[in-house]
């Protein structure tokens, strides 16, 4: 009887243990074909969108890094605002700052078109991404950076008044601060 | 003389250092120097009251923007009798052109006693800012300088590999197991000995009773590794006890083959080769280990 019972169990395990092969075996090719289509849309090459659709939102992401690369920068918009809250907490950091990106590039080439008031919400925009992204995850120094970069093409209204700060040099600065763009040289 | 100690004593009374309803208070923070922007900045205020006070929670800052360039992202409040710890987690949004004193605004606490209640001033803390990129912008092919999009991870398929080799070798441990349970291996012949005896009973008739008597023998023989005779039945299930359940079977079989061979005038019926085969199945059984 326990014989029985123990040829049972080896039975009963092997079926579960090959069923696990099986499942895991799935997984792995899956988890290829995947890492495969990131790395095609990175290199810059289209793939077929019903695998980006089915598939996991890094896909997504691939693909609005791809459409970035290629400036299509309003089917990247579209495809980021599906996966901005997907994902883990350094996922959608990830996602914001390259959201920001994408609008700070178009704010930068809307500077350089001298097309202002276009430039203006879009580095807005930029630094509310970048701003949500560094909520999400504080160590992210790329997204330090581009903010620093959004918040000199459009600086901040208030300034903040120390005791020791001079009264003239503070009005002059709020002249310039109102202008988008970066200083192109020292005095 | 009177009237000054009476003013001294007042005084002392008045004093309220007896009465403070704090017991210790400190503001624990990071250096004051060395941040950019986008910075957390953690500050933690322990506060410890006389019995009968609490701190009201509700007076504490809300989490959020406090002001155009500072978040408050957390704030957490432990308590522990009369112990109050309070976790500040602060965030940075400036971007200075030089290394800039800024400062985190102070706030007041409310302490209450029954219906009474004092604040507790909680004092402003000053930090440096210092600027990660250079005033005069550097340029690239593409204009400004700008860090690049972050890249989509590659899926890690790590756990899913370890997943496929311990099921894989799971797997193999337990196929290899029943392969011995079952024989399946070539030279595991001692546990094909009856599998193969059973398999040259089946086409035998009464008429063969010799053949299938030899056959059971050589089986046994086989197992035993030397001839088996009924005297040593004994020695047989010391070396193989799994056996000794179908010793009566056995004990039969001897006798019969006993008689078979050296009694005169052996009458054979169909149901003595039925319970040779019923013997070699039990056998085949024990061999193969499912009994």
């Amino acid at each position: 009887m326990i014989r029985t019972a123990r040829h049972i169990s080896l039975w009963a395990v092997l079926a579960f243990s090959l069923a696990a092969f099986v499942y895991s075996a799935a997984l792995v090719y899956g988890i290829h074909q995947d890492n495969n289509l990131i790395r095609q849309l990175i290199s810059g090459k289209d793939v077929v969108i019903n695998k980006v659709i089915s598939g996991e939102p890094e896909l997504r992401l691939a693909r609005a890094f791809y459409f970035k690369q290629k400036h299509r920068y309003d089917e990247a918009l579209s495809t980021l605002s599906l996966i901005i809250d997907k994902g883990d907490k350094k996922f959608q950091a990830k996602a914001r700052y390259n959201l920001g990106n994408l609008y700070l590039e178009q704010a930068m080439q809307q500077i350089k078109a001298t097309n202002m008031h276009e430039a203006l919400p879009l580095a807005g925009l930029a630094k509310q991404a970048y701003r949500q992204a560094l909520a999400l995850d504080s160590s992210n120094w790329d997204a330090k950076y581009n903010l620093e970069v959004a918040m000199r093409l459009l600086p901040e209204m208030d300034r903040i008044n120390m005791p020791d700060d001079d009264s003239s040099v503070n009005q002059k600065s709020q002249l310039w601060t109102t202008v988008p763009g970066f200083p192109r040289g020292l005095p | 003389m009177k009237t000054v100690l009476i003013l001294v004593l007042s005084l002392i009374g008045c004093s309220g250092s007896i009465d403070e309803p704090v017991s210790y208070f400190n503001v624990e923070t990071p250096r004051p120097f060395g941040y950019v922007n986008g910075d957390e900045i953690s500050q933690r205020i322990i506060i410890e009251t006389r019995s009968g006070i609490t701190l009201q929670t509700g007076s504490l800052p809300a989490k959020g923007p406090i002001n155009r360039w500072l978040n408050l992202n957390q704030i957490t409040v432990k308590q522990s009798g009369q112990r109050y710890q309070i976790d500040l987690r602060y965030q940075v949004f400036y971007a200075p052109l030089e290394v800039k004193v800024l400062t985190l605004p102070g706030f007041t606490v409310q302490l209450s006693q029954g219906e009474k209640s004092v604040g507790k001033s909680i004092p402003a803390w000053s930090f440096t800012l210092s600027p990660l990129r250079e005033l005069v912008v550097r340029q690239t092919e593409q204009g400004e300088y700008l860090r690049p999009d972050s890249p989509p991870s590659i899926f890690a398929n790590d756990r899913a590999l370890y997943g496929l080799a311990a099921s894989l070798s799971v797997a193999a441990l337990i196929t290899a197991y029943l392969g011995y349970l079952y024989a399946c291996f070539p030279g595991m012949s001692r546990r094909t000995v009856f599998k193969r005896a059973l398999r040259k009973l089946s086409g035998l008739s009464k008429a063969d009773m010799e053949l299938a008597l030899t056959i059971i023998h050589h089986g046994i023989n086989r197992l035993n590794g030397q001839p088996l005779f009924y005297k040593q039945l004994e020695d047989f299930y010391l070396r193989n006890p799994q056996y000794r359940q179908i010793s009566a079977e056995l004990a039969w079989f001897f006798n019969y083959s006993n008689r078979y061979f050296f009694a005169v005038g052996m009458i054979v019926v169909a149901q003595d080769l039925q319970q040779l085969k019923d013997l070699c199945e039990r056998c085949r059984r024990i061999e193969r280990g499912s009994q």
